[in-house]
């Protein structure tokens, strides 16, 4: 099916689900190919390509809620569930700030730029393995102690997205994304240690090498060896990249409008109040150019935008979907995240530390005794509370240096008091999927070992 | 087979969902959703090809087969192949496909679930409850002649509620189960049962004290506590894993990798549990296994492609979340044998620790074995008896050194109420876990409070 056929589909759906009784319809549908390999030994292990789509399909008889999806695009099929639809909204509760986004909060999409890139959706089969064959010659090329794979893999995906709505809405995008994957194993003394590092983009010609993939995730297995507890104590704590966009996107979690509401959020009593030092700026960006979560319109329609979350120290917004807006009494900014099988909730777009003027070094050298992470487990913040432990591993700072390798702890804290403490932010930002941080320094949290 | 692979595989799919949301006290939302497809599998040597799609017409199967023998470098012949079906066991017989019951009983349910949990205590100020439901047909035939269908329900009713004490203190509860259960099981495991144990949970914790960070003696009650289990050696013991060298339970075979105490069945054959099969995703039965009995390591767990390259047999461990993934090596229902000392007796034996009443969630690095899991209800142990609430609190240790320290076995065995999840390479699958009452000594709880010896 073409393009204008799944746009002319999603229009039908719409006036399908009208003509059966709904007051307002939307139709959110998805199509999507992708393909994925993963090399061992300089052979494919498993190359797994795939094509698929589905269909949201969201009601509203009076102001009861409706809602059902499927992959099954035959016309007589549509039809049966479009009337489920219809007779699970009369069995819902009547609920006045259900509907559609409000006409004032819809209009016209902004210029995102291109999300698409031909380049990623004419990429032969064997780029994939190629690339994937030449990340795990790098590996093992890197250090003998690398004794094994996980797994070493590459792929790219074309997506699109077609929405129409009885609020006025037609709209779809396309968008592609290439990846890069490594996780290998380094063994010494009986120990195992692993490591992972990614690249993914919408751009081919914005994604690493093959080879710095490789030699990054051979350098963080390898560091790692000889791992051991430290005594539990309270000091400074940094995070690397990877692990500062982890908390970045828990605090964004906890600027749910949704969770303010219920002030099931630890940030709900917080909005334009100093919750970090001065230097901290995070901002939900939608538009940000070529951004792996970058759309013109949200789950809903909704154009989307850039919103700044916290700005200069201050709590600044929330994020909304259309539901949550109407009930806070506030308008949509553009967040209702989903896909064709779930409901629009609230989610993020790209999210961004702003960064800071020291470099990562300069960040270390100033600690005499702290711990440097790169690795953690655990789900561990919990956004309700503010209760943020998780198990840790890296190296060990000591007069400014890394030192020894560290595993079995935790790092512990309330986000709260984190965020205050929060006294170095690092010129290194970058991208791992749609979230952006650099290395991040806590002034001191308590580390649990021995 | 026409490129010359060694082994072609079809899995036909169908999965109907239902469920149910319920926040602030009003039904948010009654939905349906239909997912079908058919995915294909080529097996040439080590290498594997994977093609699927949601269209199920000929020319989808077709193109879906080719694209998946790419792999493939040798000469064959197209031909067919003789499918016999695999009579199989029933472990979860229902009185009918929960697919079939109206949505109007299940609404029911979350409406009673959020009664229950605001009438238990007026600090009791969000409740969310939910449904889900799920009915899947699957359909397996490979070239080795096999030939499986299924059936499998599913479904789960979860509450969480969130507890306000004073000074903007919260503290969150959450409790569900279910399982591959007819919908009258919901008639002894009621609404108000699930409701009012979420919100226990929540008004327990108000004023909760800090835990203190270091090594404690640990107590874990007995049930859900079993994700200890999965996260700590289960994971380990998964067949891709051991083969390509990566989990620290790679070559210790008949190794002693636990304290005598410790026994650990994996058994895929329940009735009615979470990870009950009675065929896995590649159409083999599923069994009953022991991993770890009285501190030796027995066996691992085995699909059929990691069986055939290390020249083993399947244990019906291959499952996959849907026919958009490939099967791997996954746990059923993985649970710890009883013991021989009482619970009373096992909290009278500590001195000073931990007891975990309810936990989070947990994850396990297999590499070096790291596990957490997060502790969502936790008491101070004095001298033998509990004593104030602890909020925060994570364990932390390495897989085989915590089952070493493991030094008391309760003789109350309990599965988890039917609400476990499992996450592997991002495809998640329902499990089961359980334990009885555990006494671990030496392990490391992560805290906020630094205590004396520092």
């Amino acid at each position: 099916m073409s393009a204008t056929n799944y746009e002319a589909l999603a229009k039908k759906i719409v006036a399908r689900a009208l003509k059966r009784g709904a007051r307002q319809a939307e139709a959110f549908l998805q199509v999507g190919r992708s393909a994925d390999v993963r090399v061992r030994d300089g052979e494919i292990e498993d190359l797994t390509q795939a094509t698929s789509k589905g269909v949201g399909v969201r009601v509203f008889v009076t102001n009861r809620l409706g809602f059902v999806w499927t992959s099954d695009f035959d016309p007589s099929s549509l039809d049966t569930i479009i009337d489920r639809a219809i007779a699970l909204a009369q069995m819902s509760a009547p609920n006045p700030l259900n509907g559609l986004p409000d006409q004032d909060t819809l209009g016209k999409f902004p210029d995102v730029g291109a999300l698409y890139d031909e380049e990623v959706a004419s990429l032969p089969p064997d780029w994939k393995i190629n690339a994937s064959i030449e990340m795990e010659k790098v590996i093992k090329a890197f250090d003998p102690r690398i004794t094994a794979m996980d797994s070493v893999g590459a792929g790219e995906s074309v997506s699109e997205v077609y929405l129409a709505s009885s609020a006025g809405v037609h709209g779809s995008y396309q968008g592609t994304s290439v990846y890069l994957y490594a996780s290998p194993v380094a063994s010494e003394n009986g120990q195992l240690q692993t490591s992972y590092w990614y690249d993914a983009k919408r751009f081919f010609e914005d994604l690493a090498s093959p080879e710095s993939v490789a030699k990054k995730a051979a350098e963080r297995a390898v560091r790692l060896l000889g791992a051991k507890k430290v005594k539990s104590q309270k000091c400074p704590i940094v995070l690397d990249p990877t692990m500062a966009a982890g908390f970045i996107a828990s605090i964004a979690g906890a600027a749910n409008g949704d969770a303010v509401f219920k002030r099931s959020s630890f940030l709900a009593s917080k909005l334009g109040k100093q919750i970090a030092p001065e230097h901290v700026t995070i901002t939900d960006d939608g538009l940000r150019k070529r951004g792996l979560a970058t759309s013109p319109f949200d789950g809903e329609g909704v154009p989307t935008r850039r919103t700044p979350l916290v700005e200069r120290g201050v709590l600044k917004a929330f994020l909304y979907d259309a539901f949550t807006a109407r009930k806070a009494k506030t308008k949509s900014t553009g967040n209702a995240s989903r896909g064709y099988r779930s409901l629009p909730s609230i989610g993020v777009n790209n999210l961004v530390l702003e960064p800071g003027t020291k470099t990562p070094e300069q960040i270390i050298k100033e600690i005499p005794n702290g711990f440097y992470v790169t690795a953690m487990l655990g789900h561990g913040a919990n956004t309700v509370t503010g209760e943020y432990s998780r198990g840790a591993n890296g190296l060990w700072i000591e007069n400014g240096e890394l030192t020894r390798p560290v595993q079995e702890v935790t790092v512990a804290g309330n986000l709260n008091d984190m965020l205050m403490q929060l006294d170095a932010i690092g010129n290194d930002l970058t991208f791992h999927g749609s979230t952006g941080a650099s290395t991040i320094r806590f002034k001191e949290l308590t580390v649990s070992g021995e | 087979m026409e490129r010359g692979a060694d082994f072609a595989e079809v899995y036909v799919e169908r999965n109907e969902f239902t469920a149910v949301t319920l926040e602030e006290d009003k039904v948010k939302s009654a939905q349906n959703g239909l997912s079908q497809g058919v995915g294909v599998r080529v097996i040439s040597g080590a290498k594997v090809g994977y093609a699927y799609s949601d269209d199920l017409d000929e020319e989808a199967l077709f193109r879906a087969a080719r694209t998946a023998a790419f792999i493939a470098h040798g000469g064959g012949s197209e031909r067919s192949f003789q499918v016999t079906r695999t009579p199989l066991p029933t472990f979860y017989r229902l009185d009918d496909h929960l697919a079939a019951v109206e949505v109007a009983l299940k609404r029911d349910l979350v409406v009673r679930a959020n009664k229950a949990a605001r009438a238990y205590d007026k600090r009791i100020k969000q409740v969310m409850c939910s449904w889900a439901d799920s009915t899947k047909q699957v359909l397996v035939a490979n070239t080795l002649g096999r030939l499986a269908e299924d059936t499998q329900d599913l479904c789960r009713l979860s509450t969480m509620v969130v507890a306000e004490g004073k000074k903007d203190e919260r503290r969150t509860g959450s409790f569900g189960g279910g399982g591959r259960v007819s919908f009258k099981h919901f008639d002894t495991f009621t609404p108000e049962l699930v409701a009012r144990e979420a919100a226990r949970q929540a008004i327990a914790g108000l004023g909760a004290a800090d835990a203190e960070a270091g090594q404690q003696t640990v107590v874990l009650a007995p049930g859900w506590s079993g994700i200890l289990l999965h996260e700590a050696v289960g994971h380990g013991l998964e067949a891709d894993f051991i083969r390509k060298g990566t989990s620290l339970f790679t070559g210790k075979l008949g190794q002693k990798v636990a304290s005598d105490l410790v026994t650990v069945i994996d058994d895929g054959t329940m009735a009615n549990a979470r990870g009950s099969l009675n065929v896995d995703d590649e159409g083999n039965a599923a069994q009953f296994k022991v991993l770890i009995e009285r501190g030796e390591l027995k066996g691992y767990m085995y699909d059929s492609l990691n069986a055939k390259l290390m020249g083993q047999q399947t244990t019906g461990s291959g499952r996959r979340e849907s026919f958009k993934h490939l099967p791997m090596p996954r746990m059923t229902n993985t649970y710890l044998a009883p013991g021989e000392d009482t619970p009373e007796d096992i909290l009278r034996s500590v001195d000073k620790g931990v007891y975990c009443a309810n936990f989070g969630g947990g994850q396990v690095d297999i590499t070096n074995g790291n596990f957490v899991f997060e502790v969502s209800e936790a008491y101070e142990i004095k001298k033998g008896k509990l004593g104030r609430p602890l909020k925060g609190v994570t364990l932390i240790g390495v897989g085989p050194e915590a089952l070493k320290n493991v030094s008391k076995v309760g003789n109350d065995p309990k599965p988890d109420p039917g609400m476990g999840t499992c996450g592997k390479d991002g495809q998640s699958v329902p499990v089961g876990v359980g334990l009885p009452t555990l006494r671990i000594d030496n392990m490391t709880v992560g805290g906020t409070k630094v205590g004396g010896a520092r």
